[in-house]
């Protein structure tokens, strides 16, 4: 029986059914509280029976001005820091219900796009987020930049997205995104 | 003004920015030689006195530290010229937070405002500060100041949060509430009101005083056009309507945000509410801690009305079922069996059609494994019968739904489920239960080719049958008492493992069962690979945690209290920070929730009683020392804290974070083990009085615990003195001082055991004399033993034990403490016989009794011997021994004997097991042997058996991850490694009496030379 709604410092004391699950990262609790403290309407969790069966977690902002001329500058936008649901309750659209209601609060903050960076080699979330409307934007080259496979050479990132009403051109999506290259460097 | 302001503590930024830098990048020797430099020129700067504070801080110096933050703080107060700014405040605040002295940077925040006023820099600084410390007044009167300087609102807001926290968490009253409200409705009037959460600060502050008309009348009104959300609107709406009892309104607004979020099953619980006029909710929060909303009272409604409601319910649901655009909302049809429940309660209930609903619903949602706890309510309103001819109705379907393996997979997991929700298990014979758990791992086992394809990071098809089959294992073993349920409990999970590594509900059983079965270095292996950390640590590690307290293992104990309170102490000097971040981020009531959030962790029990058990862990590991043990009881300010803790904790409001529902069934708390106790029904034991218990007990152990470190550093005066008086304790506390507060301490253990101190020492007598059994300790048996130990120290330097009350069977000399502990270890000895039934709860009562009281014991003959022994530094002044001290060291001598000779007993016994364990006819591996080679009805082997046949016939259908896995299934390895585990337990309690018989010698040495 689920119910969608903000997350309270409180529910941090009900995270295990996510957090136990080795790919889900488990935070320090700094963490979580921070964006509790500025982003309070874009963090959301659903409730079953009385644990936390799944989250995500979210900010909007901008690159700081300095940035405004270069081509990477991002313009005020949602971006996804993270989203889990716990194993046990995957496939019931959950994912879908959070992401919606993170890119309606960032709607209303009047954001551009909402954003998210997934490993290239995760292809189980990169299909999820495809199936949820999100399309890769670019490629971040080596952004994941720990040890892979016993070489130095990190991991790539996809930078996916989906468009919100302000961007009414649709200029953030990009059919061939997978294509444009970043810089690790130069993403804000 | 400006100037001084305007640039970062008067020093060009240039010349700081590279310290910085340097200590950001942890090069604090650079930033040394850096801000030692920039020091020749500004010497009386006192913002570069506190760089380099912090650098020297962060060099792990921190006395150095502390006293150039200290002249630096001196030339804030002593020099008018001096640069107050916030950036020099803010790094003197950090080092002083640091250093443990915050209310230092709050005095110096405090100057700094006094002597600027109309800085707002300064006062936010001076703001923080009080956050800092909870104190909520000051920050009121701190906000109150800034807002009459800038007349900015969230400076208002901040004071009405201050106010706030003063009624929620403070001593505040509620007319409080009252002055805030004021504020605010002087300030909506002058400069009307811009953020959305200034507007849901007011509504909660009307709430609070239940001006429920008000704050909805202030949310229809313009401010209502703050809140950008609809729904979030809504939501409001709907509440306050309710708690103004216009029910008729509300449900048109739960009708509103039903058709926006058809999914939402809570607003639906409140739409139902509303319109049956039954509204439990009020006063309770969206919260998951909040009651469960599952029972109500009874509509108060008539039967026209009523009929009319639902009616109207019916008919809204079947319209959002209609209008769902997929397949997987639930909501509305669960609300359709809620309207049939609602219909029961209210005795116009109809069993035919919530069955045909409930089989509706597994028609389209049976395979989903939240299934059964969806249904667990209504279900619970059938009678007994219904249960059994639904369950058969569900179980002849279950194979006509679906041929899509996976979808079939799960309706025959949920019939099992189904099976155990309606009380069938309790019910089924032995018999029965071994056919359903070699059911269980034959379906997992032929649905395996399903999860060829899945990547390692998704549950495999099927995952929770061997949870399942291990509870059932470990129902057979409760009712059959063959070991070999447990062993066979064990297989399961680890193949589960074997398979996929990452389940972390096997891991969590695998360390109950490995705890049980006394390999508790498998179990602390298990619970090692859960890299359980961050807040997790104050909810999961109860699952290992006291076991592990009873545990030899001290390394591993020490590991996992050290991490837990690192993260506790860690946290609690930088959450204050946090709270500011709110403010700053104008989200106030965050900032409240927050606070609450705070101390619901501060007053956590396990955080308490860790603190406890790390200094008891120190001082057992270090008992054979006794001038280490002095050091140690120095460092815990010889225990007063705890005492002073055993005193509070009656009133103190204590949490319990833990969360018990990852538990096995059979030890729902970790006061609980059903496996333990005598096998017959297991009553169920509603939630929340096993919560009441557990509370009760953690109570009575915090208060037992805390006395420990001062009685031994007590009793180690006692015992010295005993031989030398005179002695100063404690710098200030002389002889008859240590008699009277050890008395009081023993009087209040005495009560805690539920005695008077004289009676509970009469108990202790006859038991002595056998006139009484240590049955009548009764759990209680540590505690009792080490009352005798230091009721015995206490006797060595008082003079309230008289001949007459020994006379009387009381309890008050050394052999009478050596004949208890003698007593009790022999009879620990006898209750633990073969190695396989390792009874854990008597092993860590042994490991128990060898650790503390006849540590603690040992401990006051060191104390005695070096007091008497003329050697070393405690030369004796003269060379004549007086008369009374032979004759004490003559009982010290036939102590240490008698010690001695216990602790053979124990490694005599130890050995003997550990040889056993050697012996394969008599440990796991024998019982292993039987599980493969032959399995007799109601003998555990079935379900193993089962895995063994599908590792060695190998299947191609199952792709080469699983295959792989398979291949390295072994479970002749994995036996002799719980083997192992047993062993190690064993070894390392050895070599600690080993250790004790060591020291035991050496004492009987010294002590012949007087």
């Amino acid at each position: 029986m689920p119910v969608i709604r903000r997350v309270t410092p409180s529910d941090l004391y009900h995270l295990n059914l996510c957090n136990l699950d080795p790919y889900t990262e488990n935070y320090d609790i700094s963490f979580y509280l921070s964006y509790l403290m500025k982003w309070p309407s874009l963090f959301f969790c659903i409730e079953e029976n009385r644990a936390i069966v799944g989250y995500i977690i979210g900010k909007v902002e901008s690159s700081p001005p300095a940035l405004q001329n270069s081509p990477h500058y991002l313009p005020w936008h949602g971006h996804i820091t993270a989203l889990t649901i716990a194993p046990q309750y995957r496939r019931l659209g959950y994912a879908r219900l959070l992401t919606r209601a993170l890119e309606q609060a960032c709607e209303q903050q009047k954001a551009w796009f909402v954003d998210l960076f997934v490993r290239e080699s995760n292809t189980t979330a990169i299909k999820m987020y495809e199936s949820l409307g999100y399309s890769v934007f670019r490629r971040v080259v080596d952004y994941y930049s720990e040890d892979v496979g016993g070489s130095m050479k990190g991991e790539d990132a996809f930078d996916m997205r989906i468009p919100l009403a302000r961007d009414v051109k649709q200029e953030h999506i990009r059919a061939d995104g997978k294509d444009h290259k970043v810089d690790a460097n130069d993403v804000y | 003004m400006a100037s001084k302001f305007g640039v970062a503590g008067g020093i060009p930024e240039r010349r700081v920015r590279p310290i910085w830098d340097a200590i950001d990048s942890r090069q604090f020797k650079n930033a040394l030689k850096q801000v030692s430099s920039l020091l020749g020129k500004y010497p009386n700067s006192p913002y570069i006195l506190s760089l380099k504070a912090l650098v020297l801080e962060r060099m792990g110096k921190p006395d150095e530290a502390l006293a150039i933050c200290s002249s630096a703080k001196e030339l804030l107060h002593s020099n008018d010229s001096a640069l107050m700014d916030d950036l020099t405040l803010s790094t003197l605040q950090i080092v002083f937070q640091r250093l443990g002295h915050p209310d230092l940077a709050t005095s110096c925040y405090e100057h700094a405002a006094a002597k600027f006023p109309n800085n707002l820099d300064l006062m936010m600084g001076l703001f923080n500060c009080y956050v800092r410390e909870s104190s909520f007044v000051k920050q009121q009167q701190t906000a109150i100041k800034m807002y009459k300087i800038a007349s900015e609102e969230r400076f208002l807001l901040w004071a009405v949060c201050s106010i706030q926290l003063q009624v929620l968490c403070g001593n505040g009253g509620e007319k409080l509430l009252l002055l805030a409200e004021g504020l605010l409705k002087k300030h909506v009037a002058t400069h009307s009101l811009h953020e959305p959460e200034a507007l849901m600060v007011y509504i909660s502050l009307l709430e609070q005083q239940d001006k429920y008309g008000y704050a909805l009348e202030i949310l229809s009104g313009n401010f209502g056009s703050l809140l950008m959300v609809e729904v979030d609107k809504l939501r409001i709406q709907g509440r306050l309507l309710a708690r103004t009892g216009d029910y008729k309104a509300a449900a048109d607004v739960y009708e509103k945000i039903l058709e926006l979020c058809p999914d939402d099953w809570e607003c639906l619980q409140h739409y139902l509410y509303c319109l049956l006029e039954d509204d439990p909710t009020q006063g309770i929060e969206n919260k998951i801690d909040a009651i469960k909303l599952v029972d109500c009272r009874s509509s108060p409604l008539t039967d026209e009305v009523f009929d009319s409601r639902i009616t109207r319910a019916t008919t809204f649901v079947h319209k959002l079922q209609e209008n769902l655009g997929n397949d997987i909302v639930r909501c509305p049809y669960l609300a359709g069996l809620e309207i049939e429940r609602r219909k029961h309660l209210y005795g116009k209930g109809d069993e035919q059609k919530l069955m045909e609903d409930l089989i509706q619903y597994f028609f389209r949602f049976g395979h989903l494994a939240c299934f059964t706890s969806d249904v667990e309510v209504f279900v619970q309103v059938l009678s007994s019968d219904r249960k059994v001819e639904l369950f058969k109705k569900l179980m002849e379907s279950s194979s006509t739904i679906s041929q899509v393996p996976a979808k079939a997979l799960g309706l025959s997991i949920t019939v099992f489920k189904f099976q155990q929700l309606v009380g069938n298990m309790h019910g089924f014979t032995v018999d029965g239960l071994e056919d359903l758990a070699v059911k269980m791992v034959e379906m997992f086992c032929k649905n395996l080719p399903l999860s060829k394809d899945l990547d390692p990071q998704e549950s495999m098809h099927g995952e929770e049958l061997l949870s399942m089959a291990c509870n059932v294992l470990i129902q057979l073993f409760w009712h059959t008492q063959y070991f070999g349920f447990i062993l066979e409990a064990i297989m399961v999970l680890e193949f589960g493992l074997t398979i996929r590594r990452h389940v972390w509900q096997y891991k969590i059983l695998l360390v109950h069962l490995y705890s049980h079965v006394g390999a508790i270095s498998l179990a602390y292996e298990w619970y090692k690979s859960l890299e359980v950390k961050n807040i997790l640590l104050e909810t999961v590690s109860h699952n290992i945690l006291p076991q592990m307290l009873g545990s030899p293992l001290w390394m591993d104990l020490n590991t996992l209290l050290r991490d837990y309170l690192k993260f506790m102490d860690d946290h609690f000097k930088e959450s204050a920070d946090l709270t500011f971040l709110a403010y700053r981020h104008r989200n106030y009531s965050k900032a409240i929730e927050f606070v609450q959030f705070k101390e619901r962790l501060q007053n956590s029990n396990q955080y308490l009683l860790a603190g406890i058990e790390s200094a008891i862990l120190e001082l057992k590991q270090n008992a054979g020392n006794i001038d280490e043990e002095e050091r140690i009881l120095e460092n815990l300010k010889y225990g007063v804290h705890f005492v002073e803790l055993s005193n509070e904790i009656g009133s103190k409001p204590l949490t319990f974070n833990e969360d018990l529902e990852s538990r096995p069934w059979w030890t729902p708390t970790p006061e609980e083990n059903y496996l333990l106790g005598p096998v017959g029904e297991i009553s169920h034991i509603p939630k929340d009085n096993l919560m009441k218990k557990q509370e009760a007990n953690a109570r009575t152990l915090i208060e037992k615990k805390a006395l420990l470190p001062r009685m031994i550093y007590l009793s180690i005066q006692s015992a010295s003195l005993s031989f030398k008086d005179g002695v100063e304790v404690n710098g200030s506390v002389s002889n008859p001082i240590v008699s009277s507060e050890m008395k009081i301490l023993l009087e209040h253990f005495a009560k805690i055991l539920g005695y008077h101190l004289s009676d509970a020492l009469g108990v202790l007598g006859e038991v002595c004399r056998d006139l009484k059994s240590t049955e009548v300790f009764g759990v209680d048996v540590i505690n009792w033993v080490n009352f005798a130990v230091f009721s015995n120290a206490w006797k060595l330097n008082s003079n309230e034990f008289d001949s007459q009350e020994r006379g009387a069977h009381k309890f008050g000399s050394w052999h009478d403490v050596d004949t208890l502990l003698k007593k009790c270890v022999l009879e620990r000895l006898k209750f633990l016989s073969a190695p396989i039934s390792l009874h854990v709860t008597d092993f860590q009562m042994l490991v128990r009794l060898i650790t503390e009281p006849l540590s603690w014991h040992v401990l006051l003959i060191q104390s005695c011997v070096r007091t008497s022994v003329p050697s070393g530094k405690k030369k004796k002044k003269s060379g004549s021994v007086d008369p009374s001290v032979l004759t004490l060291s003559s009982v010290v001598h036939d102590s240490i004997q008698s010690l001695c000779g216990t602790f053979e007993e124990v490694m005599k016994w130890l050995r003997n097991q550990i040889r056993r364990l050697e012996c394969k006819e008599e440990n796991l591996e024998g019982i292993l042997l039987s599980m493969r080679n032959e399995v007799q009805k109601g003998r555990p082997g079935g379900a193993f058996q089962i895995l063994e046949t599908m590792c060695s016939s190998g299947s191609k259908e199952l792709g080469d991850r699983i295959s792989g896995a398979l291949k390295s299934w072994d479970s002749n390895h994995l036996v002799r490694k719980i083997v192992s585990g047993q062993r190690a337990v064993l070894s390392e309690t050895l070599s600690i009496c080993e250790s004790k018989c060591r020291t035991l010698n050496t004492l009987k040495k010294q002590i012949s030379q007087i």
